[in-house]
């Protein structure tokens, strides 16, 4: 777990998307994992949208194992947890009073295929557009420029402060910090390897601000941009399209649930 | 609105994209120093003490939002709200003084920990299907098989973890606060000016009224003596 970006550079049509096309994709992603009624058609997105995207931005192999590091956990507590305790007639077997459904395991692996389809959405837009571009996007259509200053900062300065912290545990254990005892023991070493790292860094926040106020990061008038994101007007309508699909999907599913 | 404003000028935004980086970075230290804590909100309730309330729910919204950016922790965006009630909640308590003493910054952070498992509950148990893609679901399923419902276990998964984790969180930020100067503390305004005072007392220059009168004193003293 280095850096603050899942980004991978390549050069490909998905990349090349204006970021608010991706995002309109993503929203699709959600309204579908939260409309979608079962587990084949939930699969079917996945396979017939996210993967050809993913092999379209020549992400596949990435985009797979990203999908298996943040949904695998989910798939194997779900599958216990409904498979266990949701209930259901169609028993696969037991251990001792507790039966093991399968209707129970379908409810789970459907929870599962939801998160997938919504967390694999999320990082397949952020394996293809890099945080700055995304931001400069929403600030472009009004998004607050002071709220995207924020998030890119965190996201740059997040893994320096690793490295700070990593050197303060390397000087304290150099000191004689004992990392290989007990519990107790390791709780009351929180305080002497976070308090450098954070006092420092409070510390340091007045000349952060003195430098962005002499950039005239508080002043109204509209800042542009070296970078300019490409636009279409088939980009265009194809953002209202999802977006509409996104919004028909829910307001469905909502009907459906009404009924 | 005003108290609003007041709580985003160049100094408390700049401080606010530090705490979620700091949110963020000590996860290497609690992993490395392998305790059973998340201590991912830090950041969140520093920024709140300091700064006030706002500062701390904005700082707890956003470093969820940065979670699912990185694509590190993408289900992060789902807790945003919480995340923002803990920072508010701190900016709540270290105004009416609650960080003045270590017992009542724990009692402060027991009570967050308390509010976060029942606000967490729900996300867990209707967004993830009851789990969180972690080992403490395995609380969760030795709840389930002792008889409790769905939300009734994750309630109680949470309250098992969450007031553990926020009252570390909030004394360690506790004792931040003795340690940082009085002057970076007065430049955010939120903390009463007593704050910390028990062990700054003895080194440092006493606040308010009492020490202008010293400086008073001592500024006769000099012209005098000239």
């Amino acid at each position: 777990m280095r850096g603050g970006s899942i980004y991978i550079e390549r050069s490909s049509g998905l990349h090349r998307l204006h970021p608010l096309t991706k995002v309109a994709l993503t929203a699709l992603c959600f309204a579908s994992a939260a409309a979608l009624p079962g587990l084949p058609w939930l699969l079917a997105l996945f396979v017939g949208l996210l993967l050809p995207l993913a092999i379209w931005g020549r992400l596949t192999g990435a985009f797979l194992k990203a999908c298996l590091l943040v949904v695998g956990p989910f798939v194997l507590s779900l599958t216990i947890i409904q498979g266990f305790f949701s209930g259901g007639e169609t028993v696969l077997f037991n251990l001792g009073r507790f039966v093991f459904t399968q209707e129970g395991l379908l409810a789970g692996l459907t929870f599962a295929a939801r998160l997938l389809v919504a967390l694999g959405g999320t990082l397949l837009l952020m394996q293809s557009t890099p945080q700055p571009h995304l931001m400069q996007a929403l600030t472009e259509r009004g998004f607050p420029p002071r709220i995207a200053y924020v998030v890119l900062t965190a996201i740059q300065i997040f893994p320096s402060f690793q490295d700070r912290a990593q050197v303060i545990m390397d000087a304290q254990q150099a000191r004689g910090l004992e990392l290989q005892s007990g519990l107790l023991n390791r709780a009351r070493l929180l305080l002497p390897m976070v308090g450098p790292l954070i006092l420092g860094s409070v510390m340091d926040v007045s000349e952060r601000a003195m430098a962005l106020e002499a950039r005239a990061f508080s002043s109204p008038a509209r800042k542009t941009s070296l970078n300019t994101l490409a636009d279409s007007l088939l980009q265009r309508a194809l953002r209202w399209l999802l977006a509409l699909a996104a919004a028909a999907l829910l307001l469905w599913r909502l009907w459906s649930a009404l009924q | 609105m005003n108290s609003l404003r007041k709580e985003f000028t160049t100094l408390s935004i700049t401080l606010i994209a530090v705490g979620i980086a700091l949110n963020l970075a000590l996860g290497t230290v609690v992993l490395r120093l392998g305790l059973p804590l998340y201590l991912d909100s830090i950041g969140t309730v520093l920024v709140g003490a300091l700064v006030g309330p706002w500062a701390g729910a904005a700082t707890g919204f956003l470093s969820n939002l940065v979670w699912t950016l990185t694509g590190l922790f993408p289900q992060a965006f789902a807790w945003a709200g919480v995340a923002a009630i803990i920072g508010a909640l701190a900016g709540v308590f270290a105004r009416s003084g609650w960080f003045n003493s270590v017992g009542k910054a724990a009692l402060a952070g027991i009570i967050t920990g308390v509010l976060s498992a029942i606000l967490s509950a729900p996300i867990a148990t209707y967004v993830f299907g009851g789990v969180v893609g972690a080992g403490t679901d395995a609380l969760v399923a030795a709840f389930r098989a002792a008889g409790l419902d769905a939300l009734l276990s994750n309630v109680a998964q949470g309250t098992f973890s969450d007031p553990l984790d926020k009252l570390v969180t909030f004394v360690v930020v506790w004792s931040l606060l003795l340690a940082l100067p009085a002057r970076e503390k007065a430049r955010f305004g939120n903390l009463p000016v007593s704050a910390g005072r028990p062990l700054a007392g003895k080194t440092r220059r006493p606040a308010g009224k009492a020490a202008k009168k010293t400086a008073k004193k001592a500024a006769k003293k000099s012209t005098r003596r000239r």
